[in-house]
């Protein structure tokens, strides 16, 4: 039993980090960042297969963390010029693509058929100890990551951001150029979801495309809106519940034999839909939001 | 030093919004833009600050021309607008707006923000000395942690101006500085311009509040149909025909 | 030379579905103001519902019908319920939401007919030569119907009344406001448009391919393309845009493979937005 909570507990670390750098990108910034998956997949490749080429786990951690970082760059020099909605749409599709890439690149990614035995962390731990190790590992770095968002949102750079968010036009009237901190927050963004995909890929130990669907991305997306998009204590309670739904749907499946597993996929995404929905409308601003803020 | 327009014409569609604008205002000029709905007061601080782009002439800050300069690169060289609907950061407090337009702050990189905590620590002590200093001179202080989108319209005009200020800017570009604002602090914000104006700055203000404006003033523009119609002293400009005929519609 | 006019063919099949799912993209673009993802998963609910109607009564004409009506009252109900509460609204709640009503529509479809895909009974017929291009009677008959499809929606939007007033509010909303047009009937107006077009393009692609929960959401990273490359809100751009992104798909295949299809679409949509940040004829917004 304690071995599930320790899983469970890696796997909500792994969500609240993509869940603090959509934080910084969206509720801080206002970019609609619709290719979260997108940098979690070229993360987890990047790790899986530098690691499977005998490079250790520390570089190839730092490596899963710098690929995404600089890919989100020629997206955003490309993209930032972009209307919202257009960013949106541009970010879906680069996450779509890089699906397609890892799925038809066989020769490296191995296709649908992924990267089997990726090799684990700690490898001198097995069992509880292993998991607890990963578990404290994951804990460290996501706590770094809080710090450095909460240092990031309280500095002269968050106060810019933020401007963004609330006015972007202002922003350049006050000779200061949106697209310079865009692409920063992007970046860091990305390497955010890099590192979270390490984790996952190392803990996991098997990577496939289906893996790196559009879903995860608005798994992600229903936890900040829920918490609140704009805190950074909305991003811990959003994945709390983010992941008290995964699992509950989980449990479901297990209490009601006849409902098949593919029916329950249906299930889960439904109320991911609806989720969404009733939250946008009723609740813009998320649980820890502030009501006064439109 | 000065600040010049030379024969401007931006077309929308088929319409001819500015039809070969120029005015010029010296160092330290005090002018005033005025003109019916429409005219093309706005389009043409736009294209002043960067924001639209003219189909046709020049504008230049020193003889030097601004056209290859971008919006941000125009406030930076020193020519910064406000806007006529005000564009607050709603959910920064009054006194962030102001932090956040302060120029060149190291701790605005995430490089510098990690690397050089020193630096910024001091650059925000000394922008939040400016900050303070502005938020009094424009009586802002009480309101100064609210947020912003809790202000009053004429509140949020000032902020405006004090963001502008904060650039230390040699021309300003004002956009209805006083609509919404109640006329004791207009007689205000008139008396912070004329310092402001005293210090140094150059001002070109756009501005339906003509008996406010000409207290303000001493040299009026008047822009109607895209031309400009008229310029000169208040008294003048304001009793001149065409003037009359078009910026009053004739009835007087 | 035959192979090129092979792909060719092929090519505008292809980008008449495009062109279609862009055409639905474009009117809610145009006139609701935001990009409704939510658009290929009524796609896929009219191909689902032209499939029931298909095995029920055994006809073609009947399923293409109740497609129509599928994709309208979907479409409808999805702007009673959602969109239209989110008048006024960020455009990102707009589109967050259509994500939303995608995931719902989607939800619905597999718990009700799974995840395994279907097809529609077809008559196997022998392809035609044409000027040495291969032509199957159903990819003809396919194309004539979604050409004449779009030559009602054209007809419709500039022949009639309330096909000049939406095109007046994509023009200028607030002009169009003031000359006295009910937004209301015209939002109505354009979800069912909208919706009837996406259920028909849906129903005819599940005829060419196969009918499965995710067809729909496949089609929308191309059609979003075409929606842009056409321009934000002009119907014949969608259309021809959805036809040049087809054949060029086609065209490259030899070269880039069949399943970098996306990656050519995804590439298009950055040539035109470097190009033109705001779309291809899309209106540059001005600040005051």
């Amino acid at each position: 039993m304690s071995a599930y909570f320790v899983a469970i507990g890696i796997v909500s670390l792994i969500y609240m980090l993509l869940a603090l750098g959509l934080t910084l990108q969206f509720g801080l910034t206002g970019l609609i960042n619709f290719g979260h998956v997108g940098f979690f997949a070229i993360g987890a490749y990047t790790s899986a297969l530098l690691s499977l080429q005998g490079v250790p786990l520390p570089l190839s951690f730092l490596a899963a963390a710098i690929v995404p970082g600089l890919m989100a760059l020629p997206i955003g020099l490309i993209s930032l010029r972009l209307r919202d909605d257009y960013f949106a749409i541009v970010t879906l599709g680069f996450s779509e693509v890089v699906r397609a890439v890892i799925t038809n690149a066989r020769e490296l990614t191995g296709g649908t058929q992924g990267i089997p035995g990726i090799p684990r962390m700690y490898p001198g731990l097995t069992g509880l100890p292993a998991q607890l190790a990963v578990l404290a590992t994951v804990g460290l770095v996501t706590l770094a990551a809080v710090w450095m968002i909460v240092r990031i949102a309280r500095s002269p750079f968050g106060r810019m951001i933020q401007a963004i968010r609330d006015n972007e036009v202002a922003v350049k009237a006050l000779g200061k150029d949106p697209a310079r901190f865009k692409v920063q927050v992007l970046a860091v963004g990305a390497a955010l979801a890099g590192i979270a995909s390490a984790f996952y890929a190392h803990y996991i130990t098997y990577i496939v495309p289906d893996q790196f669907i559009p879903l995860v991305t608005f798994y992600v997306w229903m936890a900040i809106i829920m918490g609140g998009a704009s805190r950074i204590s909305g991003a811990v309670l959003g994945t709390a519940i983010l992941m008290a739904f995964l699992e509950g749907s989980r449990f479901v499946h297990d209490f009601l034999p006849g409902v098949s597993e593919v029916h329950m996929a249906s299930v889960r995404i439904g109320i991911v839909g609806l989720l969404l929905i009733v939250f946008v409308i009723k609740r813009p601003q998320g649980l820890m939001g502030d009501t006064t803020q439109r | 030093m000065t600040l010049e327009v030379r024969d401007i014409v931006m077309n929308f569609g088929g319409f001819r919004a500015l039809d070969g604008v120029s005015l010029t205002v010296p160092a330290g000029g005090l002018v005033g833009l005025i003109g019916p709905n429409g005219a093309g007061k706005s389009t043409l601080f736009a294209i002043m600050s960067g924001f639209q782009t003219q189909d046709a002439g020049a504008v230049l800050l020193d003889g030097r021309p601004l056209d290859a300069l971008a919006a941000p690169a125009r406030a930076r060289a020193g020519l910064v607008r406000t806007f006529q609907v005000p564009r607050e950061f709603r959910n920064l407090t009054v006194r962030q707006n102001l932090l956040a337009a302060a120029p060149g702050q190291t701790g605005e990189n995430l490089l510098g923000l990690f690397f050089q905590p020193g630096r910024v620590a001091r650059e925000e002590a000394v922008i939040a000395r400016r900050a303070e200093e502005t938020l009094r001179l424009l009586k802002l202080a009480p309101v100064a942690d609210q947020p912003a989108r809790q202000l009053s319209g004429g509140q949020k005009k000032l902020l405006e101006l004090g963001r502008a200020l904060m650039l230390d800017p040699r021309f300003v570009l004002l956009d209805e500085p006083f609509a919404g604002v109640n006329p004791v602090l207009i007689g205000e914000i008139v008396a912070r311009i004329r310092e402001l104006n005293a210090a140094g700055i150059g001002f070109l203000i756009i501005e339906h509040d003509l008996e406010a404006l000409t207290r303000l003033v001493p040299y009026l523009a008047v822009l109607d149909r895209g031309r400009i119609i008229a310029q000169g002293g208040p008294d003048a400009v304001l009793t001149d025909a065409a003037v009359r005929e078009a910026y009053l519609g004739g009835v007087a | 030379m035959t192979d090129l006019l092979q792909h060719v063919a092929n090519g505008v099949v292809q980008g008449l579905f495009i062109g279609m799912a862009a055409l639905a993209i474009t009117l809610v673009f145009g006139i609701a103001r935001f990009p409704n993802a939510a658009t290929g998963d009524m796609m896929t609910f009219g191909a689902y519902a032209g499939l029931v109607a298909q095995q029920a009564a055994n006809s073609l004409v009947l399923a293409g019908a109740v497609a129509i009506l599928a994709g309208a009252v979907v479409a409808l109900a999805s702007h009673w319920l959602v969109f239209r509460r989110l008048a006024g609204r960020s455009v990102v709640s707009l589109l967050v939401a259509s994500i939303g009503v995608a995931f719902m529509i989607r939800a619905v479809l597999g718990v009700v007919f799974g995840q395994a895909q279907a097809v529609f009974q077809v008559p196997l017929t022998r392809a035609q030569l044409y000027w040495g291009v291969r032509v199957t009677p159903l990819n003809l008959q396919i194309s004539q119907v979604v050409v004449a499809a779009l030559l009602v929606v054209f007809a419709v939007l500039y022949f009639t009344p309330i096909g000049r007033q939406m095109r007046a509010v994509a023009d200028d909303r607030d002009l169009a406001r003031v000359s006295g047009i009910r937004p209301e009937r015209v939002m109505v107006a354009l979800w069912l448009m909208a919706g009837a077009v996406a259920g028909l393009a849906g129903m005819m692609l599940g005829i060419k391919t196969v009918v499965a929960p995710e067809v729909g959401w496949e089609m929308l990273l191309p059609a979003f393309t075409a929606a842009i490359l056409g321009g934000i809100g002009s119907a014949p751009g969608a259309v021809l845009a959805g036809l040049l992104l087809g054949v060029a798909q086609e065209v490259s295949t030899p070269f880039v493979g069949f399943s970098y299809k996306i990656a050519i679409a995804f590439l298009v949509m950055l040539g035109v937005l470097l190009v033109r940040p705001s779309g291809l004829f899309g209106r540059s917004e001005s600040v005051r």
